[in-house]
């Protein structure tokens, strides 16, 4: 095997065209790699200067009252991850801006997409979009040939005949152009851990990338093999895996992602919206006096403290109905936006299944995953910035209503000092290991699917079926 | 003539006996209804919605104008909103903003998904409020694109192309006869333009068939027909280009294998390469916009409003409305907080305004420098030009957002002039209010 492995390669080293082809592969590998690590550290630069900006505002607050504060609020900007260079995921579609105010879970706003006319349908010339797209195509142009021009050529025979077993020819030749594949996806692994500040994270990330990529190589090759060896000319070989290759990027991907979203619909933004609205006003609302369960929550308070008037509570009555107006509303947004979450995960799920058809769906999912730029994550952040935007206004509705104020005290002001004392936004994006689940039916079927394609050659590729 | 029909004839031959190009040419059948229809589903569920807001609208108004009749007979009392306030009563005037979608949707989503296309305007909205983001769905599902009839058109008919053209020409060289046929005193280029043009007016035939009937059912060719017919214009001139790009791969070809690698590549190349390397470069150029300018004025400039004295406010509410200065309370000298407190809304917009036009500037420039690349990049300028006809492009939301602003404007003006001249809201006051947001 390794001899053939070998002399496949000497042939392809022969071959000038092919060393040309090499070389302008690993120039524009590097070339797009650190333009994505400059294009994403820009970005990430733009972005840590205006989360600065708005915790400078946030510390320079001047006195005011809570809970104009908790109006004034804050805002979360998403960050980009280490990986985003190679693979942009869902990050040019997505909002990158949510803002973090009293009363409500807003949603992210502001993507990329909506700022410009639409240019590229199949992302930004990231590393990922080479080693998704051009080179399997590339691979596929090298594996055609291999076996059905050695048919042509008679060849074929002359090895048979010299006593090389049909499967192990297959299996060398394939093996031969998946190392070259690998090669350039080690190459492309290799400038981009050099030019980042890469830890044990994200060599996790980049191991578990050139599995999947490798993975995915494997059976692009192998398949592309097979059919040279089964089919009856180049021609055809090449039409089969042509066609393969463009049913699993360009087809599938798109139908079946239209189809997840009919078999698990999401509720239109309308229905999302007045539901959450007739829930939320069978609570508090902070903001009007004649609220019957302010009435309630006011007799609670009055009994508790033993007084007989808001005027006699030590507290702050308005900061405690402000807080009971969040944790209500709390429970009817985590009700809402967690079954849009829990519909969008069953999307997800699904979508994954088709890996099962598709490899390439597999990958594309894998790759974004593994870079920190898929849904998984950016619900992550969601969360997190969410569960900030609680913190942040029940520290303010405390200070409304054990600051020393009393109720209907509503010039009372606290200065910058409390302010600057709430810590500010940060977000870190989860760690591979803990979100593996999440990927474990994508390597499932790049596995499955690399054992399908052994099997096949295994089982299809004996010299009674070929010659 | 008659031998370029004899051609014509061998070739639909060649065609018939090729199961490859048949079940292609039946699959990509297939990818343009499917394509058409999801156009149609997004359209007729934008329209649906819009159908249904503008009916929760109407009872909303019929509600206000009950309560109207109600509080005028003095069988309820004002409520803490009091309508017949002019503040209140145009911010109980339901008027919504809609994008309407075009019947030319069917033929391209183009950037429909990524912008809302209802909004509620009050006269503290803005055109960049978060109640405008797109529609909720799942962003991968994004990521990777909706299947409608302009992808299809633009990315997948080069590789049907590709699938109908790769071996004409290759074969006769691959079966190494070609030379035999150049002996029938035909020249190759002649023979294979010949064999070109049936597979042109094949597809150019084949696209108008599916799409005719879509044209018909969602109304297009009542309502625009002009822009259906540019959009065959663009359909023959793009597959035009596409065929011209392949005669000459194949006019120089080696074989049909050798052609269909320098085909793919080819589409390779123009539908992804470029495309990403401009959709990369201009992020490079114009990074993400954060809009913190937006924000700015969001929060901290509008407070520095809200803190200014009543006198202040009043004269700079004076100087950025003239038309102010000739109304009751102009020429009243004592301080209404409440008047001043009723028109910020007015102050704040202006604020607004001018960091709209400095956010819908920078993205200009972008758009520029992407449309600067159109020779280059002429896949994504067909595809934008599709998108502007079927008017779901960045310039069609920057309508929108256009008209948003407009009605903000007529609140706002609604909203200073009858408050500064201490207009009582009556039923009839009201109707003209509602009738004053139905001419946008």
């Amino acid at each position: 095997m390794i001899n053939i492995i070998l002399n496949e390669w000497k042939m392809l080293v022969r071959n000038r065209v092919f060393i040309y082809l090499t070389i302008f592969f690993v120039l524009s590998l590097s070339l797009v790699v650190w333009m994505g690590i400059n294009q994403n550290s820009a970005q990430q630069e733009y972005r840590n200067k205006a989360q600065r900006h708005v915790r400078t505002q946030w510390d320079n607050l001047e006195a005011m009252n809570p809970h104009r504060a908790a109006h004034y609020g804050s805002y979360a900007f998403k960050p980009n991850n280490l990986l985003n260079s190679m693979d942009g995921g869902i990050n040019d579609i997505t909002g990158n801006v949510i803002q973090l105010e009293g009363h409500v879970q807003n949603e992210i706003v502001y993507s990329e997409a909506s700022q410009s006319l639409s240019i590229s349908k199949f992302g930004k010339l990231k590393s990922s979009l080479l080693l998704q797209y051009v080179i399997p195509l590339f691979l596929i142009f090298l594996a055609y040939g291999s076996i059905s021009n050695e048919k042509e050529t008679q060849r074929l025979k002359l090895l048979i005949f010299q006593g090389i077993p049909m499967t192990r020819l297959v299996f060398a030749k394939s093996l031969s152009i998946w190392i070259y594949g690998s090669s350039l996806l080690l190459a492309t692994v290799f400038i981009q851990s050099m030019l980042i500040r890469s830890d044990s994270e994200v060599f996790r990330r980049l191991t578990l990338l050139v599995f999947s990529y490798g993975s995915y190589y494997y059976i692009i090759t192998s398949l592309a093999t097979y059919f040279s060896a089964r089919l009856k000319n180049n021609t055809s070989a090449l039409s089969a895996i042509l066609a393969t290759w463009i049913l699993w990027t360009i087809f599938l991907p798109k139908i079946w992602g239209n189809a997840v979203e009919k078999i698990h619909p999401l509720p239109s933004r309308m229905a999302f919206k007045a539901a959450m609205k007739e829930e939320r006003s069978k609570g508090i609302d902070g903001h009007n006096p004649s609220d019957k369960r302010r009435e309630e929550l006011k007799n609670k308070y009055l009994t508790e403290y033993k007084v007989d008037s808001l005027q006699q509570l030590p507290i702050n009555f308005d900061g405690i109905v402000m807080q009971e107006d969040e944790e209500y509303g709390n429970l009817v947004w985590d009700k809402h936006f967690g079954s849009n979450y829990t519909i969008l995960q069953k999307q997800k799920g699904l979508y994954q299944v088709s890996g099962l058809l598709n490899p390439f769906a597999s990958l594309q999912s894998a790759s974004m995953g593994f870079c920190g730029t898929d849904m998984i994550h950016h619900l992550d952040f969601l969360k997190k910035a969410e569960d900030y935007r609680r913190i942040l206004i029940k520290a303010l509705n405390d200070k409304h209503a054990y600051g020393g104020s009393k109720t209907g005290d509503w010039g009372w002001t606290v200065d910058s000092t409390f302010f600057r004392s709430v810590q500010g936004f940060s977000y870190e994006s989860p760690k591979i290991n803990d979100q593996m689940n999440y990927y474990l039916i994508d390597i499932l079927c790049l596995l499955w699917w690399g054992l399908l394609v052994t099997f096949m050659i295994k089982l299809n590729t004996n010299k009674k079926i070929i010659l | 003539m008659t031998r370029y029909i004899e051609i014509a004839q061998s070739e639909f031959v060649h065609l018939v006996r090729s199961p490859f190009k048949t079940i292609s040419l039946i699959l990509f059948g297939a990818a343009v209804i499917y394509g058409c229809q999801n156009g149609y589903d997004l359209f007729k569920t934008h329209s649906n919605e819009i159908i249904s807001i503008q009916a929760n609208n109407d009872k909303s108004i019929a509600n206000m104008i009950l309560q109207y009749e109600e509080i005028e007979q003095g069988t309820i009392d004002k409520p803490r909103r009091d309508p017949t306030i002019p503040y209140w009563a145009v911010w109980s005037t339901p008027s919504h903003a809609f994008k309407y979608p075009s019947p030319m949707m069917v033929f391209s989503l183009g950037q429909s998904e990524q912008y809302g296309y209802y909004k509620r305007v009050t006269n503290w909205s803005t055109i960049f409020d978060s109640d405008l983001a797109e529609e909720i769905a799942n962003p991968e599902r994004m990521a990777i694109g909706t299947l409608d009839f302009n992808f299809v058109l633009i990315y997948l008919t080069p590789i049907l192309i590709i699938i109908l053209l790769f071996n004409i020409g290759g074969l006769e060289k691959d079966l190494r006869f070609d030379n035999l046929i150049y002996l029938n005193n035909l020249s190759k280029e002649r023979w294979l333009l010949a064999r070109f043009s049936f597979y042109y007016l094949l597809t150019v035939l084949l696209l108008l068939m599916l799409i005719t009937p879509y044209a018909l059912f969602s109304g297009v060719l009542q309502s625009a027909s002009l822009e259906f017919f540019k959009l065959l214009l663009i359909i023959s001139l793009y597959l035009l280009i596409w065929y011209t790009a392949f005669f000459f791969i194949n006019v120089s070809g080696n074989g049909s294998s050798d052609q269909a690698v320098k085909m793919i590549s080819v589409w390779l190349v123009f539908c992804i390469i470029i495309p990403g390397a401009i959709h990369q470069i201009s992020s490079l150029k114009y990074p993400t916009n954060y809009m913190t300018d937006y924000l700015d004025v969001s929060r901290d400039q509008s407070n520095k409003i809200f803190e200014l004295p009543s006198e202040t406010l009043r004269e700079e509410l004076l100087k950025a409305f003239p038309i102010l200065q000739t109304t009751l309370y102009a020429s009243d000298t004592s301080v209404n907080k409440a008047i001043i407190n009723r028109s910020l809304s007015g102050l704040v917009n202006m604020l607004n305004k001018d960091v709209a036009r400095t956010i819908e500037w920078s993205s200009e420039k972008k758009n520029k420098f992407i449309k600067s690349f159109s020779l280059l990049n002429p896949v994504i300028y067909f595809q934008n030009e599709i998108n502007a006809l079927t008017d779901t492009d960045y310039y069609a939301y920057k309508r929108y957002r256009s008209d948003i602003q407009e009605m903000i404007d007529i609140k706002i003006n609604l909203i200073l002039e009858d408050t500064w001249n201490k207009v009582t809201v009556d039923k009839e006051k009201y109707i003209q209010y509602v009738e004053s947001f139905k001419k946008i």
